[in-house]
C-alpha cells in the first residue's frame, strides 16, 4: 500500500533499487538492516578467511554491533515524532531504542569475550559469529514489533540461532542434551504464542498491536466476559513467561543455562530477556492495558512465584551456572514487577533494572567465562575458592556483581529494586513489594556464600573446609587440584571492569539512566 | 561555617581509604602511620564541628530552622532543627509525563494519564545535638581501632581501606537528612564490615558473618519498604512528596492517622491497623536488629565473639549505636503517634533485653561472650530510656550511647589483651593476673566499674538519667530495670575478680615465672605495652571526666532531647496546624 508521501519520498531517492518499500521505512529499521546485513557479510568473510583463530570475524562483528549502536543512538537523537514505519508493523520508538541499546552493548560484550573464550575451550568457528548476529537481528526486530505477526518473526529469528549456540560445544554431552531440550521447550512455547495470537486475532480481527488495542477499547468487548480472549491473552502470557524464563516456566532454565557454552549463556540470559520483556511490556502494558484488570494478577502471582522458587531453588545450588540460572529466574520475577504494576512508573522501573541487569549480570558470566578452561567451564565453587587471594581484582569485581544481584547500595542493583518497590507500593500491590523484600533476603544467602567463598578460602587449604564453613557440601572438592591465576586478555578485562564500573556508577548515580527513560514513550499508532 | 564540614567529614575517611589503597602492601609500618592520620584528622574535624556546634546554641533553632518545601507546610517548621546543612540534587524526576503514545490513551484508560508521583531525592546532610555526639564519639573509636591494630596483622592494607570505608559508611548514616540516602549509608556500611568480618577472625567467622548480614538486611529491607510508605502516604495526604527528613517530620503534623489512607490487597483495603503502626514497626524492625534488642539478637554474641579487636572496638562501640540512633531520629519524629502506642512493647523489649543479656552475662565463661551479652544488657538501657518518650529518658539514652561506646571500646581492648598473651578467653583457665599484669589489673578494674555505672564513671550519668525518665513513665519500669544495675555488678565484678584476684591461674601453670615467660613468648611482653596504653588511657580519662563533670555533654544533649521529646509529643496533643486537617478520631495511640 502506498501512500502519496511515502511515493514522494521515494521519488526523492531514485537511487534506490527496492521500489516496493519507501525509503522512510528503511530508515526506520535501520539498526536491523545493519545487522541482518552485518550477518551476511560476515558469512561471505567466514568463506574468505579460512584459517582458525583469527581476530578478522569477531572486529567484523564488533564492527557491525557498534554501526547498529551508533544509528540507534541517532534516531534516539532524532526523535522522529511520527517513528512507525510499514504500515503500523514496526516502530523505531524510544522504548524500542532503548532496549536496542541494552541489547547491542550486551551483544559487544559477548564478542570482546568471543575470541579468548572460544580459544581456551576449543571451538573456534565463524558459524559463531554469524548465529550471533542473526539472533540479535531477531531481538532487534522483537523490540519495536507492533503487528502479532512480527513479535512471531522476532522470537523465532532470536531463538533458532541460539538453539544451535546452546549445542556449540558439540563434542561435549551437556551442551547436546542443553540444544536439545532448549529446541523441543522453545518449540512447545512458540505453540503457546501462536496459538495466543490465533485466538486474540480471532476475537478482533486485527493482527495489529494499534487495531487491537482501538477494538478493546472502544467496543463494548472489554465490558464483557470474554474466554476467548482472555484465553489468547493467557496463551500469550504463558509464552512470553518462557522466553523470559520466569517461574513455573522455567524449567529449561537451569539445564539449558549449565550445558550452554558459558559465553552462550551470558547472551542467552541477558540480551533474549531484555528482548522479550521489551515485547511483554508493549503487549500488556500497551496493547492489553484495558484488560488490567484481568491480567494484572495472574502477572503477579507468576512473579511471586519466580521471585520464591528462584531465590529458594538457588540456596541448594553446588554448580555455579546452576546458581546463576535460579538467580536469573528470579531476577526475572523482580522485573516483572514493573510489569504487573503495568502503569508508566512500572515501565520505567522494569526498564531501569533491565539496563543495570545487564551491566551486573553480563559481568558476572564474564567472570566465569574468563575462569573456563578447554573442556569445562568454571562451574564448581572450588574453582572459585581463594579467588580473592590469587586475582584479587577479579574477585573484587565479581563480588560487585553479587552484591549488586543481592541489591545492595552502591550498586545499580539497589536502585532497580528501588524503582520497582516504589511503583509497586504506589500502585497499592503491597503483597508484590513484601515478596520482593522477602526473597531479596534470601537470596542474600547464596549470593553472599559466593563471596564468602572467594575471599576466606586459606591459599593452602582452600576449599574443603571454607566451603563447609559457607553452609555448602561439594563432592570431589578436595580432589581439585589447585588453580592457578589465569591470564585476563585485554579486551575481556575491559569487559569486566566496565561492567563493574557501570554497575557501581549507575549504583550512585541513578539519574544518569532514569532521566533517559523518562522522555521514552511506547508508541503504538 | 562556611565550608561544607560534613562532606568533608565524609571525603577524608574515603580520600584516606584511595590512599592507602595505592601504598604498597609490603609497607605495613606506613599504611599504619596512613591510617593512623586519616582516622586522627577525621577526628580533629568532628571536634571542630563540635566546637562550631556549641558555638551556636540555642538560637541555632530560630536561624536554621527546619527547611519546609510545600505550601500547605511552610508555615510548620520541623521540631528538631539540624545544622550544617548541605544539600544537592540526587535524582529528580518530573512529574505526570505520561509515556504512551495519544494513540494508546483512547478510551477511558484513565491509568495511563496518571504519571508516576515525581521520585526526588537529594544528598541532603547535617547534624543536631545527637548526631555531634555519636560522629565525635565514631571518629573517636576509629581512632583508637586504628592504634589497636597490629602492624602484624595479615592483609594489614585490606583492612585498614575496609575500616575507613566502614568510617564512611557510619559517619553518612548519622550525617544523612534524607531517607533514602539514609537508607544509601545504612546498608552500604555493611559491605565494608561484611568483607572484615569474612576476612579477620576465628575459624567459625564465615557463618557469624553470615548471621549478622542476613539478620541486618532483612530487617532493613522491610524499612526501604516502610520508607517508601511514609513517602506515599505523606505525599498522598499533603501532595508533597519528598524524601527529606525535616520535611517529612514536619509533615508529620498534617499526616492523619486514620484509616483514609489503605493499602489495597489484590482489591481488599487493608485498615487492621493504622498504616503508621505498620511503618513504625518496620522501622523498629531494623534498628531493633541493629541494637539489638532481645529476640533478634542471637547474631551478636557469634559476631562479637568471633572478630578480632580493632574491629570490634568501632563495630561494638558505634555500629550498634546506630540503630539506637535510628530510634530517636526516625521511630519518635515520623510515627509520634505509633511511638506511644507501642511504648509499652518497646519498653518491655529493652527491659528483657536488660534482664536477659545480664543473666547470659552471668552464664558465660568465656569473658569475650561476657563482654557480649553485657553489651546487650547496656544497649536495653539505651532503647529503655528512647521510650521513655520524656526529655530525661531520651537526653539519658544520648548520652549512654556515647558512654556505651567508650566502655565496650575498653572493655573489648582490656578482653583482647588477655587473648593476646594467654591464648585463651576462659574464666577457667585464668586467675590472679592483678600481681603479674599490674597496670592492666588498674585500668581494667576502672574500665569494669564504669561497665556496672558507678557514680563518678561516666555510665552513671546516663544510666541516672534513664531510669529517672522511666520513673516518670511508671516506677515499675525503673524498678525493673534497676535490677540490670545489679546484676552489672555481679558479671563485671565477677569477670574483674575471676581475672584479677585468687590465686594465680594461666597456661603454663602456678609458677609465676613460666606464665610470664610464655605470655612474654607469645606476645613479647606481659603488662601493657606503649600502644595498648595510648589506646586505652584516653578511653580511661574519659570514663573519670564524664563521670565527674556531664556538663557539656548533657547541656547540648538536653538541646535536642527536647526537640525529640516535643517530636513524639505531637503524637498525644495535636498542634493546631494539625487539627485543621486531621479529623476528631485521630490518635488513638494515647499512652502517656
Amino acid at each position: 500500500m502506498m501512500f502519496p508521501a511515502e511515493i514522494t519520498q521515494l521519488a526523492a531517492a531514485p537511487w534506490l533499487p527496492l521500489h516496493f518499500v519507501p525509503a522512510a521505512n528503511l530508515v526506520g529499521i535501520l539498526p536491523i538492516l545493519i545487522v541482518g546485513g552485518g550477518a551476511v557479510m560476515v558469512l561471505l568473510a567466514d568463506l574468505l578467511v579460512p584459517r582458525r583463530g583469527n581476530l578478522v570475524l569477531p572486529v567484523a562483528t564488533a564492527i557491525v554491533l557498534v554501526g547498529a549502536l551508533g544509528t540507534a543512538a541517532g534516531q534516539w537523537a532524532v526523535h522522529a515524532s511520527n517513528p512507525v514505519v510499514f504500515n503500523g508493523a514496526y516502530a523505531e520508538d524510544r522504548f524500542a531504542l532503548f532496549a536496542d541499546f541494552v541489547i547491542l552493548i550486551t551483544a559487544l560484550a559477548v564478542v570482546a569475550l568471543s575470541p579468548g573464550y572460544l580459544r581456551r575451550r576449543g571451538m573456534e568457528e565463524g558459524e559463531y559469529y554469524i548465529l550471533l548476529l542473526a539472533s540479535v537481528t531477531g531481538m532487534l526486530v522483537l523490540t519495536g514489533a507492533l503487528n502479532l505477526i512480527v513479535v512471531f518473526l522476532g522470537i523465532e529469528l532470536l531463538s533458532i540461532p541460539l538453539y544451535v549456540l546452546a549445542g556449540f560445544a558439540r563434542d561435549e554431552p551437556l551442551p547436546q542434551e542443553a540444544a536439545m531440550k532448549y529446541l523441543l521447550l522453545g518449540g512447545f512455547a512458540s505453540g503457546f504464542l501462536v496459538y495466543g495470537m490465533a485466538l486474540i486475532y480471532g476475537e478482533t480481527g486485527h493482527t495489529g498491536l494499534v487495531a487491537i488495542h482501538h477494538v478493546l477499547t472502544t467496543t463494548a468487548v472489554s465490558q464483557q466476559f470474554d474466554p476467548m480472549l482472555l484465553a489468547g491473552i493467557a496463551l500469550l502470557a504463558v509464552g512470553l513467561s518462557f522466553k523470559v524464563s520466569a517461574a513455573p516456566f522455567h524449567w529449561w532454565t537451569p539445564d539449558v543455562y549449565q550445558g550452554s557454552p558459558a559465553l552462550v549463556t551470558t547472551f542467552m540470559s541477558v540480551a533474549t530477556k531484555v528482548a522479550a520483556f521489551a515485547v511483554f511490556l508493549r503487549l500488556f502494558s500497551a496493547t492489553l492495558a484495558p484488560y488490567r484488570a484481568e491480567w494484572q494478577v495472574p502477572i503477579a502471582v507468576v512473579a511471586i512465584i519466580s521471585m520464591v522458587f528462584g531465590n529458594v531453588v538457588a540456596l541448594a545450588q553446588t554448580s555455579v551456572k546452576r546458581l546463576l540460572a535460579y538467580s536469573g529466574i528470579a531476577q526475572a520475577g523482580y522485573v516483572m514487577i514493573g510489569l504487573a504494576v503495568g502503569r508508566p512508573d512500572g515501565t520505567e522501573a522494569s526498564l531501569y533494572y533491565l539496563a543495570g541487569y545487564a551491566f551486573m549480570n553480563t559481568g558476572a558470566f564474564a567472570v566465569i567465562t574468563i575462569l573456563s578452561r578447554r573442556g569445562e567451564d568454571c562451574d564448581r565453587y572450588s574453582q572459585l575458592s581463594g579467588l580473592g587471594r590469587r586475582q584479587p581484582v577479579l574477585a573484587g569485581l565479581m563480588a560487585i556483581f553479587m552484591l549488586s544481584l543481592a541489591g545492595f547500595p552502591l550498586t545499580v542493583g539497589f536502585f532497580g529494586k528501588f524503582f520497582l518497590f516504589s511503583a509497586a507500593i504506589h500502585d497499592g500491590q503491597l503483597p508484590l513489594a513484601i515478596w520482593g523484600i522477602l526473597t531479596s533476603a534470601v537470596s542474600l544467602f547464596y549470593y553472599l556464600r559466593v563471596i564468602l567463598i572467594m575471599f576466606s578460602g586459606m591459599p593452602q587449604t582452600a576449599s574443603d573446609e571454607e566451603i563447609q564453613v559457607a553452609g555448602v557440601s561439594v563432592g570431589g572438592a578436595a580432589v581439585a587440584a589447585p588453580e592457578s591465576a589465569v591470564a585476563v586478555g585485554v579486551p575481556a578485562g575491559l569487559v569486566v571492569v566496565l561492567a563493574g564500573a557501570g554497575t557501581l556508577v549507575l549504583g550512585i548515580f541513578p539519574a544518569l539512566i532514569y532521566t533517559l527513560l523518562q522522555g521514552i514513550t511506547v508508541v503504538h499508532g | 561555617m562556611t565550608w561544607p564540614i560534613l562532606a568533608v567529614l565524609l571525603l577524608v575517611p574515603l580520600g584516606g581509604a584511595l590512599l592507602i589503597l595505592g601504598l604498597p602492601g609490603s609497607r605495613p609500618r606506613l599504611i599504619r602511620i596512613c591510617l593512623i592520620a586519616v582516622t586522627a584528622a577525621t577526628l580533629g574535624l568532628s571536634v571542630v564541628m563540635l566546637v562550631y556546634f556549641l558555638a551556636v546554641p540555642g538560637s541555632a533553632a530560630s536561624r536554621l530552622s527546619g527547611r519546609a518545601n510545600g505550601q500547605s507546610l511552610s508555615q510548620v517548621h520541623s521540631p528538631v532543627t539540624f545544622q550544617f546543612q548541605e544539600q544537592l540534587s540526587w535524582l529528580h524526576t518530573s512529574s505526570s509525563l505520561s509515556q504512551f503514545h495519544p494513540a494508546f490513551n483512547e478510551g477511558n484508560n484513565a491509568f495511563n494519564q496518571a504519571g508516576p508521583p515525581p521520585i526526588n531525592f537529594s544528598f541532603h546532610l547535617g547534624v543536631d545535638g545527637l548526631a555531634v555526639w555519636l560522629i565525635t564519639l565514631a571518629a573517636l573509636l576509629f581512632l583508637v581501632a586504628a592504634v589497636v591494630l597490629s602492624r602484624k596483622e595479615e592483609r594489614l592494607k585490606a583492612f585498614a581501606v575496609l575500616m575507613l570505608l566502614s568510617e564512611v559508611g557510619v559517619i553518612g548514616v548519622l550525617t544523612s537528612l534524607d531517607l533514602v540516602l539514609f537508607y544509601f549509608f545504612w546498608e552500604a556500611a555493611l559491605i565494608p564490615l561484611y568483607f572484615i568480618m569474612i576476612g579477620w577472625g576465628d575459624e567459625r567467622r564465615g557463618r557469624s558473618a553470615l548471621k549478622f548480614i542476613i539478620y541486618t538486611v532483612a530487617g532493613s529491607l522491610f524499612m526501604l519498604l516502610a520508607i517508601l510508605g511514609v513517602y506515599f502516604i505523606t505525599g498522598a495526604q499533603t501532595s508533597v512528596y519528598t524524601f527529606d527528613v525535616p520535611t517529612l517530620i514536619a509533615a508529620q503534623s498534617f499526616v492523619s492517622t486514620t484509616h483514609a489512607t489503605t493499602f489495597s490487597l489484590f482489591g481488599h483495603s487493608f485498615p487492621a491497623m493504622n498504616p503508621q503502626d505498620w511503618l513504625f514497626l518496620a522501622f523498629a524492625l531494623a534498628f531493633a536488629i541493629k541494637v539489638p534488642l532481645v529476640p533478634f539478637h542471637s547474631w551478636l554474641p557469634d559476631a562479637y565473639t568471633s572478630g578480632k579487636t580493632p574491629f570490634l572496638v568501632f563495630f561494638a562501640g558505634i555500629v550498634s549505636k546506630l540503630g539506637a540512633f535510628g530510634f530517636i531520629r526516625y521511630n519518635l519524629t515520623l510515627f509520634p503517634q505509633a511511638s506511644h502506642l507501642f511504648q509499652p512493647l518497646m519498653m518491655g523489649l529493652a527491659v528483657a533485653s536488660i534482664l536477659y543479656g545480664a543473666l547470659a552475662a552471668l552464664a558465660q565463661s568465656d569473658v569475650k561472650r561476657t563482654v557480649a551479652y553485657a553489651s546487650i544488657s547496656h544497649l536495653g538501657f539505651v532503647v529503655l530510656g528512647i521510650f521513655t518518650l520524656n526529655i530525661d529518658g531520651i537526653d539519658g539514652s544520648i548520652i549512654q550511647m556515647v558512654n556505651h561506646g567508650i566502655v565496650i571500646a575498653a572493655l573489648f581492648i582490656c578482653v583482647g589483651i588477655f587473648e593476646a598473651r594467654f591464648a585463651t578467653r576462659s574464666l577457667r583457665d585464668l586467675g590472679g593476673l592483678a600481681k603479674t599484669m599490674p597496670v592492666m589489673a588498674g585500668m581494667f578494674l576502672v574500665v569494669a566499674l564504669a561497665g556496672l555505672g558507678m557514680p563518678l564513671l561516666n555510665s552513671f550519668v546516663g544510666e541516672f538519667l534513664i531510669l529517672l525518665g522511666a520513673f516518670q513513665v511508671s516506677p515499675v519500669w525503673a524498678v525493673v530495670a534497676s535490677l540490670g544495675v545489679i546484676l552489672a555488678c555481679w558479671y563485671m565484678l565477677r569477670m574483674y575478680q575471676g581475672l584479677t584476684q585468687g590465686p594465680l591461674r594461666a597456661p603454663g601453670g602456678p609458677d609465676e615465672s613460666s606464665v610470664i615467660a610464655q605470655a612474654v613468648g607469645r606476645f613479647g611482653r606481659i603488662d601493657l605495652g606503649p600502644v595498648e596504653l595510648v589506646a586505652l588511657v584516653p578511653l580511661v580519662a574519659l570514663m573519670v571526666l564524664i563521670g565527674v563533670y556531664p556538663g557539656p555533654i548533657i547541656r547540648y544533649s538536653r538541646f535536642s532531647a527536647a526537640q525529640y521529646s516535643q517530636a513524639v509529643a505531637r503524637g498525644t496533643v495535636a498542634s493546631p496546624a494539625a487539627r485543621q486537617v486531621t479529623t476528631p478520631a485521630d490518635g488513638q495511640g494515647r499512652g502517656r
